[in-house]
């Protein structure tokens, strides 16, 4: 019918397009990766990237559209790119006024395993000495609730909590008398060697998570967490079967860490997990911090090797779900909800500006106050830097507007240092001040010499090179990326 | 002793002291103006040795770089950074409204 | 089939005006009642006196009857009709059903006039001054059942009546409280926000405004609905939409013309609209404008079942509810079947001879029948 135009006409003279905000890093030989202003990613050669910033680039490149669709440019066919892009960012940043969610209980610092990596235990016998004390417990409660989360979370740590369930106890009854119309979830973090029945009722009848620690096949795990006249991985293993039988599949979840001897063993220790009947791992790598420097666990291996770990085990995963089985690496799909998605996946290393403080606070057994629970770490190995005040003596105001956590927070912020402003992979990052303080007594970190940026960046590049040309992983990544799912 | 001059049109002293200082325990440091740049005098601590000196004296350089980029960038950045860190705190009761 | 209007055969008329009148077979109907309603004849004995046009499908009762006043003898073709349903009597004798109630869903034809002129429409657009339509529409809110669960709005673009459109979205949540809504709209008088704020302080409990989207590619968009802005205007409506909190729903007819860049559109879809309500994934229609433009639309669905596989995986992984209409289960992936929509609706499908001994059938929503007429897929294949 002439009454109806030609898909030209619709289409407008080749006039110049603008560019959108983005930034690019190299992925590979003649591969680059895009990013927009909200964190939406775009692939292309080089040639095209060239092409794209001297307004080269033809309407009828295959990548055009593309281009105009993810917001990289704009052409006078369209002009909703702005405001798009504007309600992106705001959902990107709309969960940061919620503000301190995760708050950490160290309620004792006595624990009767002695990994060699552990950041921080005591082996002994003097509650006084290192236990959480009541009067500490319940300011450190009120100042929980202070926070305008609407939702907040309690994780016990140690030490191992369970030396000192009363305490645990305490807090979660208070936080329920207390709360008004927040919510608060519960976590327990413990080795499960202690588990009785009366811990299990308890945690039934509050609502109560378990985390613990699983760091692969039996003698792996043994040799890893020594527990002096005991089998740990019994202990561990046995505590999962009896969390999952009265408290749910849903309510157990397990950590690894890795060590020297871990590295060679990504499918054993993934192998254990499927056994165990987790949903999925968190290939962690280990941290630079407590016993483990000490003792030397953490120059052994470096970011090669771990990467190397990483990659393996990551393999090994996609490998399971291509079978079938659902299997989830946590890290990777952190990321990924970042990548995909405009929510916050939550985890506070990942953030920028950085969680400490602002999404996380741990309250340490004597009533000191860490705006991080690596901050805590860096404490026990002398350096008190991050001791942001004492539940005991100081307000709300005092701790949280502690010129030295808003000077962290706001010296290391991402965008504004170098390197990480023009990074493609910012917006999945994170700005990490304990770490870089630790590593390098900085607080920004020079990010070239950065065992964090260097292992993160591999991990980045990684995950983008894979999805590129292999449709599975890149079904499976989308789902990994959504929260909840 | 030895001295390094920087183009004063680029880094600033500032730049150069802030530098300087993360190496306070390495060498004493002494900046001057002279015409279009500022010279630095680094004199190595005792203590260091002498083949050390190359390897300060680069360390040195790369952190006067790294500090007059940080200084651009926080500048550039600021009020994207600000409003940011304002919309955290938006919540907490602990900002004033103006 | 189902004729949705016909020519009586025969009639007595002594209507001034059209009439919108519900049907009933009820000899015991209070008087009062009566005079909005149309009474099914069955024999010319005991006729109750006081119904406003009386109906019957036999030539010897209308014979018999024949001095009643606003008689009709309907054709075989309209001998669906049925108690409680609501139809329009023309003054030349023509009756339209306009509301039935057997049916899961009564969607009303507000207007022929439309600003889109989409290259396969199923209703191509008039010029036509046809406000009369509305006023129908306004008229049928107090005569459809107060218990009706759903109905629908479309045209033609409902929202060219500007005001009067809101006036009927209103007078149904008076009259219709507890009865679904939905709209099918291109969206872009929804870019005016002072409009969307109207709609919303309606505060209807359950509207979805249903609004297409062809491509993610604002040029092949404005291509597929032959106007340009198109794409633009109508991102900003739905946007407006949701700032307002009123339910949207994303409709894409799936042709040559659309079907490349299918992943692309959801993927554009979950990153800058994730929060629709709904995604529908329609396929063509054969009538309106689509056999003009066949050349252009025309793809056989067996050729596109992996893309459009791509696109639900897309669309679920991020739990964007969407579902699959107007396909045949011969030609689609088995992956898409936890999405796919057996009905057409009830008074459009029908079967082909390529089924014959297909197990599936019960399952399967077989073929529009300008489908069955026209052109449908070379690939039919029936399960055994």
């Amino acid at each position: 019918m002439s009454k109806f135009q030609t898909v030209d006409f619709y289409k407008s003279v080749n006039k110049d397009y603008k560019l959108l905000p983005f930034r690019f890093t190299e992925l590979e030989d003649n591969s680059y990766i895009l990013t927009n202003i909200a964190g939406e990613y775009h692939v292309v050669e080089r040639e095209t990237l060239e092409k794209l910033i001297r307004h080269q680039l033809s309407s009828g490149n295959k990548d055009y559209l593309d281009l105009r669709s993810k917001q990289f440019l704009t052409d006078q066919n369209t002009s909703v790119a702005h405001e798009l892009l504007a309600i992106k960012l705001r959902t990107r940043y709309s969960v940061l006024p919620e503000f301190t969610g995760l708050h950490m209980f160290v309620v004792t610092l006595r624990c009767e395993h002695s990994c060699p990596y552990c950041q921080v235990s005591r082996q002994s016998d003097d509650k006084l000495a290192y236990d959480m004390s009541v009067e500490t417990a319940s300011n450190s409660v009120d100042l929980a609730l202070r926070s305008p989360s609407r939702a907040i979370k309690i994780e016990f740590q140690g030490g191992e909590p369970l030396l000192n369930f009363d305490i645990v106890k305490y807090i979660v009854i208070e936080a329920n008398k207390r709360k008004q119309d927040k919510e608060v979830s519960f976590v327990i973090a413990t080795n499960l060697a202690l588990l009785t029945d009366e811990v299990l009722e308890f945690c039934k009848e509050n609502n109560v998570q378990i985390s613990t620690s699983l760091d692969g096949p039996q003698e792996l795990h043994n040799k890893n967490r020594p527990k002096p006249e005991g089998n740990s991985y019994q202990a561990a293993v046995s505590g999962i079967k009896r969390v999952k039988a009265i408290l749910g599949k849903d309510n157990v979840s397990a950590l690894m860490t890795t060590t020297f001897d871990s590295l060679s063993k990504p499918e054993e220790i993934i192998d254990e997990y499927l056994k165990q009947g987790l949903g999925g791992i968190f290939l962690r790598p280990l941290s630079p911090y407590g016993w483990a420097i000490k003792t030397k666990t953490y120059t052994k291996y470096n970011v090669d090797m771990w990467h190397e770990f990483y990659v393996k085990g990551l393999e090994y995963v996609i490998e399971l779900n291509r079978q079938g089985i659902k299997f989830k690496e946590y890290y990777t799909s952190t990321i990924l909800t970042k990548v995909f998605t405009h929510n916050s996946p939550g985890y506070v290393d990942l953030m920028s500006p950085a969680g400490i403080g602002i999404a996380a606070v741990i309250y340490n057994y004597d009533g000191t106050v860490y705006p991080s629970d690596e901050a805590r770490m860096l404490a026990e190995m002398g350096d008190k830097y991050f001791d942001i005040g004492n539940v005991n003596k100081n307000t709300y105001e005092e701790i949280w507007l502690n010129p030295k956590l808003l000077d962290a927070i706001e010296d290391s912020f991402a965008y504004s240092v170098p390197m990480c402003n023009e990074c493609a992979f910012e917006d999945y990052c994170g700005a990490e001040p304990v770490f870089h303080w630790g590593m390098q007594k900085d607080i920004v970190g020079r990010k070239p010499e950065s065992e964090w940026c260097q292992r993160n960046m591999k991990i980045f590049k990684y995950i983008f090179k894979r999805m590129e040309g292999d449709p599975f992983v890149k079904k499976l990544f989308r789902e990994w990326g959504q929260v909840d799912a | 002793m030895v001295q390094i001059a920087f183009d004063a049109n680029l880094y600033s002293a500032d730049h150069l002291k802030k530098a300087a200082y993360k190496f306070i325990d390495k060498f004493s440091f002494q900046v001057a103006k002279k015409g279009p740049e500022l010279v630095c005098d680094l004199e190595l601590n005792p203590n260091i040795g002498n083949d050390a000196e190359d390897y300060y004296i680069n360390q040195f350089k790369k952190e006067v770089l790294d500090q007059e980029l940080r200084d651009k960038l926080k500048k550039e950045t600021e009020a994207v950074r600000n409003l940011i860190l304002a919309h955290t705190f938006s919540k907490t009761g602990l900002i004033s409204d103006e | 089939m189902l004729k949705l209007q016909a020519n009586t055969t025969a009639h007595n008329s002594a209507l001034e005006n059209d009439v919108l009148l519900t049907l009933s077979k009820n000899s015991n109907m209070p008087h009062v009642l009566r005079e909005k309603m149309a009474y099914f004849l069955a024999d010319e004995e005991n006729i109750p006196k006081g119904f406003s046009a009386y109906l019957t499908y036999s030539e010897d009762v209308f014979k018999a009857a024949s001095r009643l006043s606003n008689l009709f003898l309907l054709p075989a073709d309209l001998s669906y009709l049925a108690e409680g349903d609501i139809v329009r009597i023309a003054t030349n004798g023509k009756v339209h059903s306009l509301f039935r109630k057997n049916s899961n869903h009564n969607t009303m034809l507000l207007t022929e006039r439309c600003n889109h002129y989409c290259l396969m429409c199923s209703q191509p657009p008039k010029e036509v001054n046809d406000d009369w339509l509305m006023d129908e529409a306004l008229e049928l809110m107090e005569l459809i059942p107060r218990e009706t669960q759903n109905i629908g709005f479309s045209g033609g673009e409902p929202t060219l009546y500007g005001d009067r459109f809101i006036e009927l979205i209103q007078k149904a949540k008076l009259f219709l409280p507890n009865t679904a809504i939905d709209v099918l709209s291109n969206g872009r008088a929804f870019k005016d926000v002072s409009f969307v704020k109207k709609l919303a302080s309606i505060n209807h409990s359950d509207l979805v405004l249903g609004i297409p989207i062809y491509s993610d590619d604002p040029e092949r968009h404005n291509f597929i609905v032959q106007s340009q802005n198109a794409f633009d205007e109508t991102i900003q409506g739905i946007i407006n939409l949701k700032k307002y909190r009123q339910k949207v729903e994303i409709r894409v007819v799936l042709h040559k013309q659309s079907i490349d860049r299918l992943p692309n559109l959801c993927e554009y879809i979950t990153r800058n609209l994730v929060f629709v309500d709904h995604v529908a994934l329609m396929g063509l229609e054969m009538t309106g404008f689509t056999r003009a433009n066949l050349d252009q639309l025309w793809i056989d669905p067996i050729e596109y079942k992996d893309t459009l596989s791509e696109a639900v995986a897309i669309l679920n992984a991020y739990g964007i509810r969407n579902s699959v209409y107007n396909h045949q289960l011969c030609v689609i992936n088995e992956d898409v079947r936890s999405n796919y929509v057996k009905s057409i609706s009830d008074w459009k499908n029908e079967y082909v001879k390529e089924c014959d001994g297909c197990t599936q059938r019960n399952s399967c929503g077989g073929f529009f029948s300008s489908s069955k007429q026209y052109r449908y897929s070379d690939h039919i294949t029936p399960y055994s």
